[in-house]
């Protein structure tokens, strides 16, 4: 070890901020955010000589953005809706340019953070169904259920029926009024309960593996309810100042995942039970060689 | 906003959802006292069975409760959605103490008291009912103590599976991450359970004069 290396690290020791050498990714606790936050890792680890910590499976959307702003994470991947909805508090629009713009602009002016480009793929709020109860009483859009909702019972998550952009809206969009309030519960449970006829209908999200794998359809948002929530990733400026090179690997990845593309690889995390660093080294290589 | 406001603000619904709670916890514990009890003094009758169904109580204890109801979700008459699921969770998780203590109870009588009952010509069944269990009340009390205590506090995740009660707001608290909404749910049980343990720490000690 040359001289130079031991003061550095000597100097690293004793002023114990050994943070600005490395990258801290998160992510928020479901698969999709832990996929994507080991592709966003490995792609950094891959284009920068800078070593990543992953501090994955946060508890969700306000735990990450206390993180982030607090400077315990440098980045993670957040869908634009959600932050216009949940963080801004902004009322729900389905405009995909100008939610991406608003948000943007405001998390730089107010959080300094900095929005990079999208993914390239939809993660909304799905409304889903059974396929056979679809296919039994021609079910296509969301606005076909408002006149079966006094005989369906609905299962959400506490997210779903507490946010802005959740149930409330939803229900007075469309004019939904289910026989009893919907129930509340866990929301990894409500594709069980749909799956074994417990519920009716549930709110997951458009890119998860089980709606294929459970043989569930998707209601189209006819009324166009929902925000766009295209996944992208959220970094802090300062750590984008000192090392240019995450921006610049951050940039190969905008608008390389489709709609589809994130189904199969949550499929494969998720049904096939694959592992997320090597379904992520495996994509990373396919696509941004 | 205040715990106190938002107190003031849903009062009926606070009382609706601390209703719903201890509705569980008697429920799930009454059942468990049902089912443990005579377990822990058949483990007295029958000691080879002893390892097996305290082990298969313990594994339940270990079992993370979201993983137990995705078990419980498609089973007939016991799962599904609702209360019912929680309360079968709950009672799994309540079994370990009771049949534990109920064991030591009645296996911990003092053999020459046991001896001189027999020689009284006492049967089975009124050494049990007569001897046995006055003499292991107190133990068996202590078991039902900890199940207790601790289903006030487990009860909370019944919220996950849409049986309501003060886990509701703690979901729904840490859905939106706003620390009122937390406590409201976290307080309120946690006074619940120091309350349980209070009460049945006086009984506990009214009994005790009895054990040996």
């Amino acid at each position: 070890m040359t001289r130079g290396r031991w003061l550095c690290t000597a100097a690293l020791i004793l002023t114990g901020c050994g943070h600005r050498d490395r990258i801290v990714v998160g992510s928020k606790n479901f698969t999709e955010s832990d996929l994507l936050g080991e592709i966003v890792a490995q792609q950094i680890e891959r284009r920068t000589e800078l070593p990543v910590e992953r501090r994955f499976h946060l508890g969700g959307t306000f735990v990450c953005h206390q993180a982030i702003t607090s400077g315990q994470i440098d980045l993670y991947v957040e869908y634009t809706g959600t932050a216009y909805t949940a963080v801004l508090k902004q009322a729900p629009v389905a405009d995909r340019d100008s939610v991406y713009r608003t948000v943007a602009r405001d998390y730089a002016q107010r959080f300094g953070l900095v929005w990079g480009k999208p993914f390239g793929f939809n993660n909304a709020f799905a409304i889903t169904v059974r396929r056979r109860d679809a296919a039994r009483h021609g079910l296509r859009r969301i606005s076909d259920l408002a006149r079966l909702a006094p005989g369906w019972k609905a299962g959400f998550g506490y997210e779903f029926l507490e946010r802005a952009d959740g149930f409330r809206g939803l229900a007075s969009v469309y004019g939904l009024r289910f026989a009893a309030p919907p129930t509340a519960m866990d929301l990894g449970l409500t594709y069980r309960a749909l799956a074994e006829g417990k519920v009716d209908v549930i709110a997951g999200n458009s890119t998860d593996g089980q709606i294929q794998a459970l043989d569930l359809v998707v209601l189209e948002d006819d009324r166009h309810y929902f925000p766009p929530y295209e996944a992208a990733p959220v970094i802090r400026q300062a750590t984008i100042t000192r090392h240019s090179g995450v921006a610049v690997a951050l940039a190969q990845l905008a608008g390389k995942i489709s709609d589809a593309e994130m189904r199969r690889l949550n499929a494969l995390a998720d049904v096939e039970h694959r592992d997320i660093a090597t379904i992520a080294r495996d994509w990373l290589r396919a696509t941004v060689p | 906003m205040s715990l106190w406001a938002f107190y003031a603000r849903n009062s009926q619904e606070v009382l609706g959802l601390v209703g719903q709670h201890l509705y569980l916890v008697a429920i799930s514990t009454g059942a468990a006292i049902v089912i443990g009890v005579p377990l822990g003094v058949l483990l007295t009758r029958r000691p080879r069975w002893r390892g097996p169904v305290l082990g298969v109580a313990n594994v339940f204890q270990t079992v993370p409760s979201l993983a137990l109801f995705g078990f419980l979700i498609p089973l007939p008459f016991i799962g599904g959605i609702g209360a019912t699921t929680a309360i079968v969770a709950l009672v799994l998780y309540a079994l370990l103490p009771i049949i534990r203590n109920t064991y030591e109870g009645v296996a911990g009588v003092d053999p020459a008291v046991r001896e001189a009952a027999r020689g009284m010509g006492m049967t089975d069944r009124q050494l049990l009912t007569q001897v046995e269990l006055p003499l292991g009340f107190g133990v068996i009390l202590a078991g039902v103590r900890v199940a207790t205590v601790v289903s006030v506090g487990t009860a909370t995740i019944a919220a996950a599976i849409g049986a309501g009660g003060l886990g509701v707001y703690i979901f729904r608290g840490v859905a939106v991450v706003d620390d009122t909404l937390i406590l409201a749910g976290a307080l309120p049980a946690a006074l619940m359970a120091l309350g349980a343990d209070a009460l049945l720490g006086v009984a506990e000690r009214r009994f005790a004069w009895r054990a040996p």
